[in-house]
């Protein structure tokens, strides 16, 4: 379901729950957050401390932004667990 | 795919393998730990290890937050399940990790609720949709993941959510990383530090390594290429007689780190005196609690839990791998008794883990050693 790299593995318990900041934990392989993995990612939208971005593939994302300061369309974030964790400059990954 | 293909460059990855191979002095053996589990499984995915001359060994330490959770931990955290009305919620592989009364997965099918989430504030989101449930978030990470946490204790409190808390098992990495120096049975000659830890915690809190222990450590990115030039500084760095802290992730991490991610960290948590790592023991401040200020979301005062300490399986020996002891594959139970699908220890759970990393991917170094053997 993630177009993130990582993502988590889907056990096999009822109680899977798909959260909706439309990111989740449950494609292989491994889990972005138990792996400290972050993701870059593109504001598409701002809508007060959240901001609605998008990865290269196209896959949405509603992120919490109080940690990186105000953002505006076009910025590049690394996405930790839902939470921006900084920007990033440039083009590079 | 430009970018990720510019970062996976075989052809350059085989010449900074010759320029790290130039760098290195005769009849010397390195060992270069990282302690991130982003890491290991870059290693392991990418064969980085194949690039480089047989005298330089990376050695895995205690990265990945899901295996340095001690059994008794998982147990505590069923507790909190097992209690009537409750939601405990958390991060994909710690659902599978073992404790001493099984894993959530075992929880869940005796009955319990617990639910896996991406993030700390869709456990929020599902306490705002539950007003009439306890839910509790089962906190574990580093420094980059106790931010998310952090700021979703600060936003329940700004929403006066009442029913959400927080079972707090952040953990720091610069006291493991002492730890481990402080070891007797391990010699290393440098670190890869981990990059996304040090988005939030900067460069700053490694210098007492180059400063008391003459080793270099090299902030590094997540690429095998990040890989490979973060060890050529390392190994730059012994050809020019210095130990310093540099930093590869420039395009990330910043010397001095996130600073509001920092004084979010310092408002809402407190370091704990002591706590259990597995593998490497009590560790004195090495990990974060919910600070006195914010008592009400903290999930250890609300509810009673066993806080016993489980000792690991006698077979398991994670520890020994957690400290780059024994390499996964020297395990007596490695891909037997203990597999991804039936792990034993908790380096078997994550595909960070080292165990897991090398279970999925080390085949194929094998193979390629296999080749070498015949050609």
């Amino acid at each position: 379901m993630s177009g993130t790299e990582g993502g988590g593995r889907a056990p096999s318990a009822t109680h899977v729950d798909v959260p909706e900041s439309g990111a989740s934990c449950a494609a292989e392989p491994g889990c972005i957050t138990c792996g400290d993995v972050a993701v870059l990612l593109t504001v598409t939208d701002v809508a007060g401390s959240d901001a609605r971005c998008r990865d290269e593939s196209g896959r949405a994302e509603l992120v919490a932004t109080e940690l990186v300061g105000a953002v505006a369309v076009g910025d590049r974030l690394l996405v930790h667990a839902g939470v921006a964790i900084e920007r990033v400059q440039g083009e590079a990954r | 795919m430009k970018f990720v293909d510019e970062f996976r460059d075989a052809e350059l990855a085989e010449v900074l393998g010759r320029e790290i191979a130039a760098l290195c002095e005769p009849g010397r053996h390195y060992k270069i730990m990282e302690v991130c589990g982003g890491h290991t499984h870059t290693i392991y995915r990418y064969g980085v290890q194949d690039h480089l001359p047989e005298d330089i060994e990376l050695v895995h330490g205690p990265g990945c937050p899901v295996c340095v959770i001690p059994m008794g931990r998982v147990d505590d955290g069923i507790a909190i399940a097992e209690r009537e009305g409750v939601i405990l919620t958390c991060f994909g592989d710690m659902m599978r990790v073992p404790g001493g009364r099984g894993s959530f997965l075992d929880a869940n099918a005796r009955g319990a609720d617990i639910r896996m989430v991406y993030s700390p504030l869709d456990a929020l989101r599902i306490a705002r949709q539950n007003p009439d449930r306890q839910v509790v978030f089962y906190a574990i990470g580093f420094e980059t993941t106790a931010p998310s946490t952090a700021l979703t204790i600060l936003r329940a409190e700004a929403e006066g959510i009442e029913n959400f808390s927080v079972f707090c098992n952040h953990v720091t990495i610069i006291p493991a990383i002492k730890a481990i120096l402080d070891s007797p049975d391990l010699r290393l000659d440098a670190f890869l530090g981990p990059g996304h830890v040090s988005t939030v915690i900067g460069c700053r809190p490694y210098e007492w390594i180059p400063r008391d222990f003459g080793l270099p450590l090299v902030c590094a990115g997540f690429e095998p290429l990040d890989l490979l030039q973060s060890i050529y500084m390392i190994m730059k760095q012994f050809a020019d007689g210095r130990a310093e802290v540099e930093n590869q992730y420039s395009r990330v991490v910043k010397y001095d780190g996130n600073p509001v991610a920092l004084k979010v960290l310092a408002d809402v948590f407190a370091l704990r005196p002591f706590f259990e790592w597995r593998g490497l023991g009590s560790i004195a401040h090495s990990a974060l609690q919910v600070a006195p200020k914010y008592a009400r979301y903290d999930a250890e005062l609300r509810y009673e839990m066993p806080g016993v300490r489980v000792a690991d399986p006698k077979a398991c020996q994670c520890g020994e791998v957690l400290k780059g002891v024994l390499k996964p594959w020297e395990c007596k139970v490695f891909g037997t008794a203990c597999t991804p699908e039936t792990p034993i220890g908790t380096c078997m759970v994550s595909s960070e883990g080292a165990c897991a990393a090398y279970y999925n991917f080390g085949q194929y170094a094998k193979q390629r050693l296999s080749l070498e053997v015949l050609q």
